[in-house]
């Protein structure tokens, strides 16, 4: 048992942290997504799309524990979305993808040449994978899909839709008849949301992902993206944490830096206390998604629910440190807050997870009680 | 990262489970419960925790030498869990185990590690702490009892305040004035004092819970031998922050985390037998959302004591994150209390004998007890102080 991290996972967050750090437009205040791409690439020759590709396939065969403090970096520094959706989909490429779809597709996803987009929520859903009505009968997909990262840059969409027999994981190319794009209007314009529409597309003969088990592989995803959620808003939360400690320690006012006053000093104890918290839950959320540890669901819904609610919390106290400078657009403080709030609902809200972190403890406290009959 | 455990951790973990199941009297924790009288109570839980030691589960990562196990911090992380498991109960020498036996293997000559800690480990000896006074509470460095030394002892006279089991205690830790005329850091020595001494009176202090668990101790020309000081004349205050760093680190928090992870097994087993209207307890919706932010709490502070091993297995300082582990834990303990108050309903109130009252009123007497936990051992407003300075490096 040992809950650190080893200096190869330290090092290669570190590498992430720093390269990110030369994109400074990343975190400016305007809502550009123009940083998107040249973040990408730079991630790209990095080597980081490779980094959980396996090594049979040219890979580095990481999993989402050597990965967890890269994302956090990517967090703090507000890297693109559609980054770490490429890194959810090469999770479960990597563990449920056919032979044929890890050969066709992982090559060009370690390379980071091939842009893939997540394409989940739709309108009048509720969190649950398994609630949407986008649906695949006789090989045609039709759907609506919203909230798609970078959704007109995708060259692929991995789309979860019905089949014959429940929710299941499709590949779908952006060029496929049927397919198109509309551009959404967000609190968040750097992740280039979009809508994606899939009217009647015909499916390749190989565009279901993990055809053995589909429930499985929606399950994987879904956790797979949570806990990187959780990753992302861990990250957001320690650096707001720090810059609200930074203002607090040079910030003068009545004579003093306002750090010296106990309305400041107690609200920066109380973020640093509930930031390593958040850190504790993720990575422990994150150990099991590298494990696929039998309590994954609850680990990982503990880690996106608590993150979020953390990092929203952080977010906001940061701003209120700051005073009016924390309201003005010119300090970009508002990106980290819009960002957060898109996390917040992407791969299942606060709310949702909470439930399933309650409906998974009583369940495991139920089985307890019956194996425990069972013995006596 | 790895949360799996060797042969030998699961080794030590099935042959302490084995022990647990012999230990225990049947129909533990289902129809055999702790005694209700405070007395009884505090009697059994000093059996339960000598017979630990009869068994050899007791100092389970203290050296050999002086009667401990041996054992690492992960196999204390694994004995804490079985003990929650278990549904094991407490002990009372809570404060001989995690502060005076801490703070005298750190600090303590090899003559005073072999005189206590064994006896501590056996719980032959139980500890009570005389840190606070009625004038020294927050500001524990302006304490005023004075400890003269005459003729190679020290003469103690003064009031110490909240001092928990002193009723049974045989020795008493306190933090002394040895010199008034410097500043109130540097005068200040670290004493243990034999509770059978001649002087000592001790007056029971009610508590809103309605137990006498603390207690006021006066000190009227108390003889203490001067080799039972601890660390140098007048160093006291560098000996009381370890005992601090003990008193609110991972290995406590661990400790507590047993007893609130089992009440809140058992408020959840409770609400799923408790119907509500037309529905069962459980199932209220606004109170769910609220089960599940304390059931993630009350993990997370297993997981921060679990990741404090850790980087204390790497070398890191004790004292940087004692106070985030306590701030956590105390805040996450009282709004689980005040949740179960909430989802109990209309029966809530009800407690103790009540032939009504939900699970033998466990809970209502927890949410008393559970108001003192932002209090002791340093208020949460103390501990977000030394948070903002010391770890966040805010100006004083």
């Amino acid at each position: 048992m040992n809950f650190a991290f080893d200096e190869e996972q330290t090092s290669l967050g570190d590498t992430v942290a720093r390269l990110l750090a030369d994109h400074a437009a990343l975190v400016a205040p305007d809502l550009s997504a123009d940083a998107a791409g040249p973040a990408w690439d730079a991630l790209a020759e990095l080597g980081l799309f490779a980094m959980m590709v396996p090594e049979e396939r040219g890979g580095a065969g990481l999993g989402p524990v050597d990965l967890a403090l890269s994302v956090e970096a990517m967090g703090a520094s507000l890297a693109p979305l559609a980054a770490v959706d490429a890194l959810v989909v090469t999770d479960l490429l990597a563990r449920h993808g056919t032979p044929a779809q890890q050969e066709q597709y992982l090559p060009r996803l370690a390379a980071g040449e091939l842009r893939v987009a997540l394409a989940m929520i739709e309108k009048d859903d509720d969190d649950a994978p398994e609630s949407v009505k986008a649906k695949v009968a006789g090989g045609v997909l039709n759907g609506v899909k919203l909230l798609v990262a970078e959704g007109a840059q995708a060259d692929l969409f991995a789309v979860v839709a019905q089949s014959d027999s429940g929710p299941a994981v499709y590949l779908v190319p952006a060029d496929a008849a049927g397919v198109s794009v509309r551009a959404h209007e967000d609190i968040d314009p750097t992740c280039a949301h979009a809508a994606v529409t899939f009217a009647g597309v015909a499916l390749g003969d190989d565009a279901l992902v993990g055809p053995a088990a589909p429930a499985r592989t929606v399950a994987r995803l879904f956790d797979a993206g949570a806990g990187m959620m959780a990753c992302l808003l861990t990250g957001i939360a320690g650096r707001m944490l720090d810059t609200a400690v930074e203002y607090a320690r040079t910030r003068e006012q009545f004579g003093q830096a306002i750090g010296s006053f106990q309305a400041i000093k107690h609200r920066c104890a109380d973020m640093a206390v509930a930031v390593e918290a958040a850190r504790s839950a993720t990575y422990y959320g994150v150990w099991t998604l590298s494990e696929n540890a039998p309590d994954r669901a609850r680990a990982v819904s503990m880690a996106k629910a608590y993150a979020g609610e953390v990092a929203r919390h952080v977010c906001n106290e940061t701003i209120q440190v700051h005073g009016g400078m924390g309201f003005t657009w010119e300090l970009g403080i508002h990106r980290f807050l819009r960002r957060t709030k898109v996390i917040e609902h992407s791969f299942g809200s606060s709310v949702w997870h909470n439930e399933r972190v309650l409906t998974e403890t009583l369940r495991t406290l139920a089985d307890g009680e019956a194996a425990q009959q069972a013995a006596a | 990262m790895d949360f799996n455990y060797s042969p030998s951790e699961n080794e030590f973990r099935m042959e302490l489970r084995t022990w647990l199941a012999a230990a225990l009297p049947q129909g533990w924790g289902e129809t055999v419960f702790e005694p209700e009288d405070e007395h009884e109570r505090a009697m059994f839980r000093l059996d339960w925790e000598r017979k630990l030691h009869a068994g050899g589960w007791s100092g389970i990562n203290w050296p050999k030498e002086y009667g401990g196990r041996g054992a690492t911090l992960i196999e204390r992380g694994i004995f804490a869990e079985e003990m929650a498991r278990a549904r094991a109960p407490e002990g009372i020498n809570i404060i001989g185990h995690n502060l005076a036996g801490t703070t005298i293997l750190a600090h303590g000559t090899e003559e005073q590690k072999k005189r206590f800690l064994p006896k501590i480990i056996s719980s032959d000896e139980v500890w009570c702490q005389g840190f606070s006074e009625p004038n020294a509470g927050s500001d524990l460095a302006s304490v005023r009892t004075r400890a003269e030394l005459k003729d190679g002892k020290f003469i103690v006279n003064g009031q110490k305040i909240w001092t928990s089991y002193a009723q049974y205690a045989q020795w008493c830790f306190a933090l002394v004035r040895t010199d008034p005329d410097v500043p109130k850091h540097k005068g200040l020595s670290f004493l243990l004092i034999d509770m059978s001494s001649p002087g000592i009176t001790i007056r029971p202090l009610r508590q809103i819970s309605g137990e006498s668990e603390f207690n006021e101790t006066f000190f009227d020309n108390v003889e203490v031998p001067a080799e039972n000081i601890v660390g140098d004349l007048n160093g006291g205050w560098k000996i009381a922050m370890t005992t601090l760093a003990y008193e609110r680190g991972p290995e406590d928090a661990l400790g507590r985390q047993i007893r609130f992870k089992q009440e809140l097994d058992q408020l959840l087993i409770t609400l799923t037998q408790t119907m509500q209207g037309n529905r069962s307890a459980i199932d209220n919706p606004a109170v769910r959302q609220r089960l599940a932010r304390a059931i993630s709490e009350i993990e997370i502070v297993r997981l921060n004591a679990l990741r404090s091993f850790s980087r204390l297995l790497d070398g890191a300082d004790r004292g940087s994150d004692a106070s985030m582990t306590k701030l956590y834990w105390s805040h996450a303990a009282q709004t689980m209390y005040e949740v179960a108050m909430d989802a109990l309903g209309p029966i809530a109130p009800l407690s103790g004998n009540d032939p009504a009252a939900a699970s033998l009123g466990r809970f209502q007497l927890s949410w008393l007890q559970s108001k003192a936990f932002t209090i002791y051992s340093g208020s949460s407003e103390i501990q977000r102080n030394i948070i903002g300075e010391r770890v966040l490096g805010l100006p004083r």
